[in-house]
């Protein structure tokens, strides 16, 4: 407990992320630097930082790109510190090199583990090298036969994919030997007709695979603990939408051995701060390094929830040198925690972003509940930025209740002027499938048709008509503006 | 005198029976008593419905009403009750000239489909320059004066092809 | 205020007898108002239809705000005119609710000899508009009527209360500021181009809405210029280049939906602050009037029991109870609204006329409306009345109620024959709304009465000239008078010739003058002239 916290902290990023770090700085007593584009000079994270400097872009996004700007003006504002919250440059080894050069800390990894990460083949490796599993692949080389022999040494069933292709050409799903050689035959033929190069490649094919990832925390001494695991298999358009912790019907042994392998690859790897490490988890239970994610994840309020670790505090604490937050037996899950992404999109139109104005925002409150958002009612809903809009995270003592709770929320929530997925949602978590736990990556597409709207049932449809009529003037009137007697006696004829 | 709202892309009737003593509304041919009202304007509110207690949001954009009821989302839509020849008919065969001037530009040719309020000729009178637009949707049937030429006050400016009475 | 006890045993021979008998009554009247209302022929509906046209009592339905009343007047004129060429007088007059705002709304009848206005659709139009006047009720005119029925322009144009008095209403009630909107949905033409002319706001129908002063055949006849409808006096012309007309509308449907839009943009009334409390229903159920009302106009009732069926919560506060007895007073609310109520009880004595003159007073005082329940064979005759001044007291009473700056409502529950008509306000005397129940008769005398004094002088004239009394003469002549006189003093004979605002079935008497009371509430109160005095 020697080493000083920080005076101030500039956060290199917008909505609901930089407002959740401004929160924890507020509670630690630090100031907060926020940054914008010059459309944003209103925004709810300007407003709640403790001061903002505004970032010169030809778009929005451009600006929370431009690192030079950002150390400069953490450099002016005199922040010791930056958080790169998610997404934008949180990943980016230049910006933590950039700002380790200034004399600045970054809250997160330094530029080298960055970068080891960063890359899908150096990461493999290096997570291959320390016995975190990897999906077995069969690479190419210009004997079939010898492929062929390697392939079925691997097991089946076995992706067999044009190693120049892409786009599902030439692809093929093989489930016995017996095929594998035609299989092979034609994936070549066809990737020599596409791309002009007939070498075929082949990894284990996971079927049903669920997206399993763990929570690390790192000291950068080679100390390292995990805060168990999260499942984000619900995914549309190959990004989550709804995260849970722990992951459902997860074998105690199994989840043992996905995070040990985790805390083993952090470790190795001397990880300092949080990361995360996903996998692919298989119906047989076998397992496979997906990636590290090096940065805060926007998920992470699941994990917050089960375990009680505010992560923010944790990312600032390491930063400052003062290790790590607890010991790993001192770690355990509590309850069950949910998050739903909101997301300004169209389920109905195959999940499209949509844009609009923000003419009302009601939102439910419970202890349970963080609604995780930057939105301010009047705002407009542009494609400047990602369509996610605010994230919903309920806790329940058990995931049933989670459920629930969460449910009741997204019934409860009510934001109005922009077409969003709250109902698909909701819709998405009452699914007998996944209240079974049954999931998988391709939940959404497998799910569809139970997933579609319902039919309004006439109840509910002469409620919407009445609460819609009664809500423009000129029926108000009609129905209430009228004078006594006559409204006391009606439709009366004499 | 009924209320046509679109739901679900479909049309529905909402009419008064009575007020007293409770306002009872007839959604497409139903009666439905209201115990309770709910509150004027966007935002939150609460009405009791066939002895249903009902909590909802509202929020107005442009011509539609978004609602929040029940978990669910919902758009709703008010038809005008007015025709949509609208009140001109005949006399909306033709773009007058509102008064003496000069044709600026014309923006639309004969034959092409134009859409109420659609700016067809460009007019400078008085040294102001006045769009004359088309007073319903329907087909232009002809430009009656071109750049350059000047035009007295009511002068037939364009005429759109006559409507066919849809009755 | 007390609840009334009523004494009526409702398993009495009598009152079934009365029942059935005022029932029977009450449907051969609904039975003449659907005949009049609806029986057309099929040849001028099937005209309408094809002209695309709604019937008057559909555009009327659609104008009105749903779900509100509508309080028809005079439904039965012209019931014993002309015929029968006339039902409802041609046109449709009634109260009732536009946009929020209490309107009168007057409406030709194109299913009638192409609405054109007879002597009596003249009559009843100048008596809307004085309703309007009388009440600052904006009238709505639903224009569809040929003009005026030329075989009978005599009695049509030319006096002071013909149809020239309609557009001198017109004109007057402008300058009131009391708003008038006409929809023209056929044709006005000649005197009827004045409506629209004289309406404040003006929409009409394209197609088959046209105002003009003289139409085509009339032109060509004139000039020799042969001009189409719709160029002469259309839409489009009068909206576009004569502004006569203000919105044209695609439809029927379009010009009753923008005349409510206009109506909605009219100022509210502000009406005078009549003391009101919350509306209960009779504790009684006003259909036992049926039972009370006898069936022979000479059975007397107590009026105690109609007034028990008519008040909100039956409640009563009888002023005077002990003294002139033959005439009831006292407050009671109807719909809510205070009113002091004048029954007969029987015949005027001095003493009654002296209450009601005295009571009259006291509701001026306290701005509380009039209710006059008529029952009334007369002020008491005979040389010890007289000496007592039954005549001056009489006179008291007619002053009070003349000179009163509170609305007066009648309503005719029975009989109504000699100078009681006028002490208990009857037509003449400018109450806001005079309702009549079918069983009614009015006379200066009863049947009987006036049969039995022509009979008297005949007897005498032949006894003057020295002849015998031939009693078969005398007998005819009394049968003859009797029947003329029947006919006469029958409530529908009253209703035909507008002396009323319209019969209304017993039952419906409270709707009608809570709505009637509410009107009347536009027009400001006059000042107070003297206090009240204790004759």
């Amino acid at each position: 407990m020697t080493a000083p916290l920080f005076g101030k902290i500039l956060i290199a990023n917008r909505g609901e992320i930089a407002c959740r770090v401004i929160r924890t700085l507020d509670a630690m007593g630090i100031a907060s630097v926020a940054i914008h584009h010059s459309v944003e000079a209103r925004a709810r994270h300007v407003r709640m930082a403790s001061e903002a400097v505004a970032i010169d872009g030809e778009t929005p996004v451009g600006a929370h790109l431009d690192i030079d700007a950002i150390v400069a003006a953490a450099l002016a504002s005199g922040a010791d510190a930056i958080h790169p919250g998610y997404g934008f440059l949180s990943e980016n080894a230049r910006f933590a090199a950039a700002v380790e050069k200034a004399g600045i800390v970054f809250i997160g990894p330094d530029a080298a583990t960055i970068s080891l990460m960063g890359d899908k083949i150096s990461a493999r490796a290096f997570a291959e090298a320390q016995g975190v599993p990897v999906a077995p692949s069969v690479m190419p080389t210009g004997d079939l036969d010898d492929f062929i022999a390697r392939a079925e040494s691997i097991g089946f069933p076995l992706l067999i994919k044009a190693a120049a292709g892409g786009g599902g050409k030439g692809m093929s799903i093989v489930r016995s030997a017996e095929g594998l050689r035609e299989a092979a035959r034609i994936a070549a033929g066809e990737a020599q007709r596409y791309f002009g190069d007939g070498r075929v490649y082949a990894e284990t094919y996971v079927e049903r695979p669920r997206h399993i990832e763990v929570q690390v925390l790192g000291d950068g001494d080679g100390g390292a603990i995990h805060l168990f695991e999260r499942e984000c298999s619900v995914q549309r358009r190959f990004q989550k939408i709804i995260e849970e912790a722990p992951a459902a019907r997860l074998d105690p042994a199994l989840r043992d051995a996905i995070c040990a392998s985790a805390v083993r690859l952090a470790a190795a790897a001397r990880y300092k701060n949080a990361g995360t490490v996903e996998y692919i988890l298989g119906a047989d239970g076998r397992f496979f390094f997906l990636e590290m994610n090096t940065r805060l994840q926007v998920e992470h309020p699941v994990t917050e929830m089960v375990t009680g670790i505010d992560l923010v505090r944790a990312q600032i604490e390491i930063a400052a040198g003062r290790g790590l937050p607890a010991k790993q037996g001192k770690i355990a899950v509590c309850g069950h925690a949910i998050e739903c992404r909101i997301c300004a999109e169209d389920p109905d139109r195959d999940f499209l972003p949509e844009t609009g104005m923000l003419a009302h925002l009601g939102v439910p409150e419970a202890p349970w509940l963080r609604f995780e958002n930057a939105l301010d009612p009047g705002q407009k809903i542009t494609a400047d930025f990602d369509p996610m809009l605010a994230k919903l995270v309920a806790h329940g003592t058990t995931r049933a209740e989670a459920i629930d709770r969460s449910i009741a929320a997204l019934e409860g929530l009510a934001l109005l002027g922009v077409t969003t997925n709250i109902d698909y949602l909701a819709r998405v978590l009452d699914n007998a499938a996944f209240r079974a736990g049954d999931l998988h990556t391709g939940f959404v597409a497998e799910q569809r048709e139970a997933l579609a709207p319902p039919p309004i049932p006439p109840q509910l449809r002469a409620q919407v008509l009445a609460a819609a009529a009664l809500g423009l003037r000129d029926f108000r009137e009609l129905a209430l503006g009228t004078p006594e007697p006559h409204a006391a006696i009606g439709g009366w004829r004499n | 005198m009924s209320l046509k709202l679109t739901l679900d892309g479909k049309v529905h009737e909402v009419s008064i029976v009575r007020r007293r003593p409770h306002l009872v509304l007839r959604i497409d041919g139903q009666d439905h008593e209201l115990t309770e009202l709910p509150a004027e304007g966007r935002g939150h509110a609460s009405m009791a419905m066939g002895g249903h207690a009902v909590s909802f949001a509202r929020a107005t954009v442009a011509d539609r009403q978004l609602l929040r009821l029940a978990g669910r989302t919902f758009e709703v839509g008010t038809v005008d009750p007015f025709s949509k020849a609208g009140a001109g008919g005949a006399s909306q065969d033709v773009v007058r000239a509102p008064m003496p001037g000069a044709v600026i530009s014309v923006h639309r040719r004969a034959g092409e489909a134009v859409a109420r309020g659609e700016v067809l000729v460009t007019i400078e009178s008085m040294k102001l320059q006045t769009g004359l637009a088309a007073p319903r949707d329907g087909i232009l049937a002809a430009i009656h004066r071109f750049e350059g030429e000047t035009f007295e006050k009511d002068e037939v400016i364009a005429t759109l092809e006559p409507q066919v009475d849809e009755g | 205020m007390r609840k009334i006890q009523s004494m009526i045993s409702t398993s009495s021979a009598d009152f079934r007898r009365f029942d059935r008998h005022n029932r029977a009554m009450l449907a051969d009247f609904r039975a003449r108002q659907e005949a009049a209302r609806h029986q057309r022929p099929e040849r001028d509906l099937d005209r309408l239809a094809s002209q695309g046209k709604m019937r008057p009592r559909e555009r009327i339905e659609k104008l009105l705000d749903p779900g509100t009343p509508f309080l028809e007047l005079s439904s039965l004129a012209a019931n014993m005119a002309y015929g029968g060429d006339s039902p409802s007088a041609s046109s449709i007059v009634g109260i009732g609710i536009v946009s929020g705002r209490e309107v009168v709304i007057r409406a030709d009848d194109p299913t009638v000899k192409g609405g054109a206005w007879y002597p009596l659709t003249a009559k009843k139009i100048v008596r809307a508009l004085d309703i309007a006047m009388e009440n600052r009720l904006p009238v709505l005119h639903l224009c569809d009527s040929a003009g005026g029925f030329l075989q009978l322009q005599s009695e049509v144009f030319p006096d002071k209360y013909m149809a020239g008095r309609i557009f001198r209403n017109q004109s007057i009630l402008s300058k009131m500021g009391v708003k008038q909107l006409a929809l023209v949905f056929g044709h006005c033409t000649a005197g009827g181009a004045y409506i629209p002319g004289l309406s404040d706001y003006s929409v009409i129908v394209r197609g088959t809405g046209a105002v003009f002063l003289g139409g085509p055949p009339l032109v060509r006849a004139a000039t020799g210029e042969e001009v189409s409808v719709e160029d002469l006096g259309g839409a489009d012309m009068h909206t576009s280049v004569s502004g006569t007309c203000d919105y044209p509308a695609a439809t029927e449907e379009e010009a009753i939906h923008i005349g409510r839009e206009i109506v909605a943009q009219w100022d509210r009334a502000k009406k005078w602050d009549c003391q009101r409390d919350a509306p209960e229903d009779p504790a009684y159920d006003p259909q036992e009037i049926y039972g009370i009302v006898p069936d022979d106009i000479k059975k007397s009732f107590d009026m105690r029991e109609i007034i028990a069926r008519m008040v909100d919560g039956s409640r009563f506060h009888e002023y005077q109870p002990n003294y002139g007895t033959t005439l009831i007073c006292g407050y009671a609310n109807i719909w809510g609204y205070k009113v002091g109520i004048l029954a007969n009880n029987g015949v005027l004595f001095n003493d009654s006329s002296l209450k009601g003159g005295h009571f009259i007073e006291l509701c001026n005082q306290n701005n509380t409306p009039l209710v006059f329940l008529q029952n009334i064979t007369g002020y008491m005759i005979g040389k010890e009345y007289e000496r007592r001044g039954i005549t001056k007291d009489g006179a008291k009473m007619i002053m009070a109620q003349s000179c009163s700056r509170v609305p007066k409502f009648t309503v005719m529950c029975n009989g109504s024959f000699g100078a009681g008509n006028y002490g208990m306000c009857g037509r003449a005397f400018d109450g806001r709304f005079l309702f009549t129940w079918p069983n009614h008769q009015i006379g200066v005398m009863g049947g009987d009465q006036a049969a039995n004094t022509l009979a008297e002088v005949k007897i005498n004239q032949m006894k003057r000239n020295g002849g015998g009394v031939d009693e078969a003469v005398v007998r005819q002549l009394w049968e003859e008078t009797r029947a003329a006189y029947q006919e006469q003093l029958s409530a529908y004979h009253s209703t035909s010739e507008l002396w009323d605002d319209g019969i209304i079935d017993p039952v419906d008497t409270r709707n009608a003058l809570a709505i009637a009371i509410s009107a009347s509430l536009n027009a400001p109160l006059a000042d107070p002239g003297y206090g009240v005095f204790r004759f």
